[in-house]
């Protein structure tokens, strides 16, 4: 839909007035408590479970570890990895979904619209039904492949025109890449008869972070995310505007390829590790905006600790609920996630 | 006057087109049945199907004609157009080409409701081949009636953005309560869900039919009364007030037959979700976004590419079949990109 | 005959009023054109004659009767707008967007009657799009799609032309072309204009009355002559303006101008 010149310009001088503003003192206050509160959400959720373990043995099974203790063993063995598994997880979903929204201009962007939730889920298909024996680091990569294959078929044929990549052919190219792959897998899923087996991997499962995982993961995560806090900046740009961030001095293009890059590797990751659950994506942007304002210098860093928070909280409540079952961590972030989200389309959703 | 002369030409050549493309998807909509007859298990050849429909077939032929085929094929056909009608007016009214039924929690809702009835009913207390559709029916208005009832507010009324926002949040709510009611489920009893999210057009008779009937034959007059509302209502806000359309009225009825053409079809069909974009997209390429041809060609599209999903679906791995709504979307999306690559958005 | 009044209207955005009080009449038959500087409430107050904005207290009325409890679609046929954003559909021609213009005066299933089609003929051939007329409004310039809008609204009809900076991002000769075309219109057929110009001299050029605002409120009204003085000039827009009179218009304007918080 294009729109006139005189709307896009108006818009603009708007949005700069609007958009502008950042709350730097709220910022370094919600990443403090956001901090403070993550410790103590990881401290608790690791104190909990079959055996319950109390926070000072927690505290000693991290800093003075000892072998002989059982108590110490699933701590180190079972419950960390897991907990700082959702905590990364939470970042890069909620990071992922940050870039997305300020590179579209789309409130409801995530890192699910470039297909990449499609692209992991079809990949989970092939391999569960083709080579059903995979080990699971293979099973990983395979995930994570698809979800690449999936981003760069949507990026590529985004680009494919004079105009660009627009924001809205991105969001229609992102819809019918996801229409194709999700079909091509409940496809084959029906064939193979493998139907609840996806519909389990798309409710996600956090369990599956181990040591081993973590490792693999981690220094990619992280160069990401230095990555993101680099490009913050011009994110905040793009977001008032292509013109108005060429005007100031960006490189769109680049800046929307280093952007889907760093969306790739934080969302890719964290799909192909716990499944489907990037409704988290959607939310703690809007979240973290509602507090901190509209500077991704911002958003970016405070998206990862409230994201971590969110998803650390949504673990330990998902084992609480109906132990020793486990909830599944889809369904409890949408229960925590929707009414909130239904609130933010209720104040807002109107100039979007 | 040569002037006038040459507008209502170029005026007529539009009329010309339009008769021209709905000619043309009639074609393709008799080729395809006859495709669907010829191919399969118990084919018929175009002059046996003749010779059947006109009363001279024997009885296995007039059985399958008439209790298989056809009631499965006239089904294809109206659930393409409700889907499709339903999706025009949603992009038309909210101006957003990502805009389609399924948005408004109804896909999601007739879902939950299937979900239900297989996890809650025991098995051989109520006839699911009856009351699946009913259930699917109620999730559906039920969970759009939910959109609306977040999405409104008093003072503003119906803003087209915030109702999109509010549905895919029911969405996303439905979605958890289906991943839990799904862990419960035995894989046996959840496989017929699954057909069903899938958009599956498998059991059918002339009931469903019948059921779906009253439904189109309310609201597409309706909306198709409302063709140069939708016309103006596309301008945009201001203008649609200029021109003197009263928003809120004209918002609120074309939005409840949009959702009621589309839970009527779901309801009976499954999940097809990717028709109610895509007619409406590839009308547009071919006709531009008058409604007075505008509307009619999507609904044409819409049933051209149900029919052509559930034909293609039966017949490509047989004797498996693969549900209409994959098909579609398995030869939508591709076109769709197509079709973006060339566009100007 | 349609008479505006504007009676003690109060208007804003959700909470925030930007107009409180306000009385006007717009003259009949007459170019009007509302000035004053960013923010001052002249597109709200624009809006809110051409009912996009509802007042929150007083109204506005045409010919005695408050416009909200008039029909929308009666009130079509009486008064177009052009809005100051319009957001282009896609996939109409010139002569398909042109032609929603008669919406107001259609019904039930007909198609364009003969008096349709001719005012549609009219309206393009007026504002000099006749040329175009088949190509799709996607593909033209933002001077042609201008004209094209504004032949949607004069393909309505109206007695009353209300348009929202109906010449911004438009260069000289076009601005020229929309301002000549308006003043035919209201010498001609005597249309009632109503509008929003940010260019000084082209307001006090092509109007025959004009409306200052600062502030959501009105500093002061009348024929250019009265309200182009330089101390309106510094009580509306804080500048020191020297003036001068048109040649062309014999009408007040603003030669040059310079800032009266001192350079």
């Amino acid at each position: 839909m294009s729109r006139t010149k005189n709307m896009t310009e108006q818009d603009s001088s708007q949005t700069i007035k609007v958009k502008t503003k950042s709350k730097p003192i709220t910022g370094v206050l919600v990443l403090l408590i956001g901090i403070i509160g993550l410790i103590f959400a990881i401290g608790l959720s690791i104190s909990f479970g079959a055996a319950d373990i109390d926070l000072m043995t927690v505290w000693s099974a991290v800093f003075s570890f000892n072998g002989d203790l059982t108590s110490h063993q699933i701590i180190q063995e079972i419950r960390l990895p897991r907990v700082l598994g959702a905590a990364i997880i939470g970042a890069c979903f909620s990071v992922a979904g940050a870039i997305m929204q300020g590179m579209t201009r789309n409130p409801l962007a995530d890192s699910g619209l470039l297909g990449l939730n499609a692209g992991a889920a079809f990949m989970v298909a092939i391999s569960l039904s083709f080579f059903p024996g995979l080990s699971y680091q293979y099973f990983l990569f395979f995930s994570f492949a698809g979800a690449a294959m999936s981003t760069i078929i949507v990026f590529g044929i985004g680009s494919m025109s004079r105009l660009g990549l627009t924001p809205m052919r991105l969001v229609l190219a992102g819809a019918a890449v996801t229409a194709l792959l999700t079909s091509l897998s409940q496809g084959i899923a029906i064939h193979f008869d493998l139907e609840q087996d996806l519909a389990f991997w798309y409710a996600g499962d956090v369990s599956r972070a181990t040591w081993e995982n973590l490792e693999y993961m981690f220094p990619w995560v992280l160069i990401a995310f230095i990555g993101a806090l680099f490009l913050s900046r011009s994110i905040t740009l793009l977001s008032l505007g292509e013109e108005i961030a060429i005007g100031l001095g960006q490189r769109p293009t680049l800046i929307k390829i280093a952007g889907f890059i760093v969306v790739l590797i934080l969302a890719g990751i964290a799909v192909s590790m716990v499944g489907a659950v990037s409704f988290v994506g959607l939310l703690i942007p809007h979240l973290t905006r509602f507090l901190v304002g509209h500077d991704y210098r911002w958003i970016i860093p405070n998206s990862i600790v409230v994201g971590s928070l969110f998803m650390v909280i949504a673990d330990l409540c998902a084992r609480m609920m109906n132990p020793p079952n486990e909830t599944p961590i889809g369904a409890l972030i949408a229960v925590i996630g929707v009414p909130f989200f239904l609130y933010i389309a209720r104040k807002g959703g109107k100039g979007l | 006057m040569i002037e006038h002369m040459s507008t209502s030409k170029t005026e007529q050549k539009k009329k010309r087109k339009f008769l021209m493309i709905t000619a043309i998807c009639f074609i393709l909509l008799i080729l395809t049945f006859i495709f669907s007859m010829n191919t399969g298990a118990n084919s018929q050849s175009p002059s046996e199907v003749f010779q059947t429909l006109i009363g001279n077939g024997d009885r296995q032929q007039h059985l399958i004609l008439f209790e298989f085929r056809l009631p499965r094929i006239v089904l294809s056909v109206l659930v393409g157009i409700g889907l499709a009608v339903s999706g025009c007016v949603l992009q038309s009214i909210s101006r957003n080409a990502l805009a389609e039924p399924g948005l408004l929690g109804i896909h999601a809702g007739a879902g939950l409701a299937i979900l239900m009835f297989v996890s809650f009913v025991p098995v051989g207390v109520l006839n699911s081949t009856y009351f699946t559709p009913v259930f699917a029916l109620f999730g559906a208005l039920f969970s759009s009636f939910l959109v609306y009832r977040f999405a409104h507010k008093r003072n503003e009324g119906l803003l087209p953005m915030r109702l999109i926002l509010t549905g895919v949040a029911v969405q996303a709510g439905i979605q958890a309560a289906m991943i839990v009611l799904t862990i419960h489920l035995t894989p046996e009893r959840y496989e017929t869900v699954a057909y069903w999210l899938a958009g599956h057009i498998g059991t059918t008779s002339w009931d469903y039919i019948l059921a779906l009937l009253p439904w189109l034959i309310i609201f597409l007059p309706i909306v198709y009364g409302k063709v140069r509302v939708l016309n103006i209502l596309h301008l945009g806000d201001p203008l649609a007030i200029s021109l003197g359309t009263d928003l809120e009225k004209e918002r609120k009825i074309l939005i409840g037959a949009a959702v009621c053409l589309a839970a009527s079809s779901v309801s009976v069909s499954g999940s097809i979700s990717f028709v109610g974009l895509i007619a409406p997209h590839l009308a547009k390429q071919l006709i531009g976004s008058r409604h007075e041809y505008y509307l009619p060609i999507s609904a044409l599209l819409g049933a051209l590419l149900v029919l052509l999903g559930d034909t293609i679906g039966r017949v490509i791995l047989a004797p498996s079949e693969i549900p209409a709504g994959l098909v579609v979307a398995v030869i939508g999306a591709p076109y769709f990109l197509y079709l973006l690559t060339k566009s100007n958005v | 005959m349609s008479t505006l009044t504007i009676e003690q209207i109060a208007v804003g955005y959700g909470d925030s009023i930007i107009i409180d009080g306000l009385d006007v009449t717009i003259p009949e038959n007459k170019i009007t054109t509302i000035i004053g500087p960013n923010g001052c409430g002249k597109s709200t107050l624009l809006k809110t004659i051409s009912r996009l904005l509802k007042a929150q207290k007083g109204s506005v009325y045409l010919d005695g009767k408050a416009i909200h409890q008039l029909s929308t679609k009666d009130i079509a046929k009486r008064m177009a707008i052009l809005p100051q954003t319009t957001e282009t559909p896609s996939g109409l021609t010139v002569y398909e967007l042109v032609s929603y213009g008669r919406f107001p005066y259609q019904k039930g299933f007909h198609s364009m009657k003969k008096e349709d089609v001719e005012a549609v003929q009219w309206a393009l051939e007026v504002t000099g799009v006749t040329d175009f007329s088949d190509r799709p409004v996607e593909a033209l310039s933002g001077g042609q799609r201008q004209r094209v809008w504004i032949a949607m609204a004069l393909a309505q009809e109206t007695e009353i032309l209300v348009l929202d900076e109906p010449t911004t991002y438009l260069d000289l000769a076009h601005q020229l072309d929309i301002l000549l075309l308006l003043k035919s219109l209201n010498e001609k057929e005597n249309r009632t204009i109503v509008m929003v110009l940010h260019d000084l001299n082209h307001a006090s050029r092509f109007s025959d009355y004009l409306i200052a605002m600062k502030d959501g409120a009105i500093v002061t009204e009348g024929t250019p002559n009265e309200v182009m003085t330089a101390e309106n000039m510094e009580a509306v827009f804080d500048i020191q303006a020297i003036m001068t009179e048109c040649p062309l218009s014999n009408h007040p304007i603003c030669l040059t101008y310079q800032s009266s918080k001192g350079v």
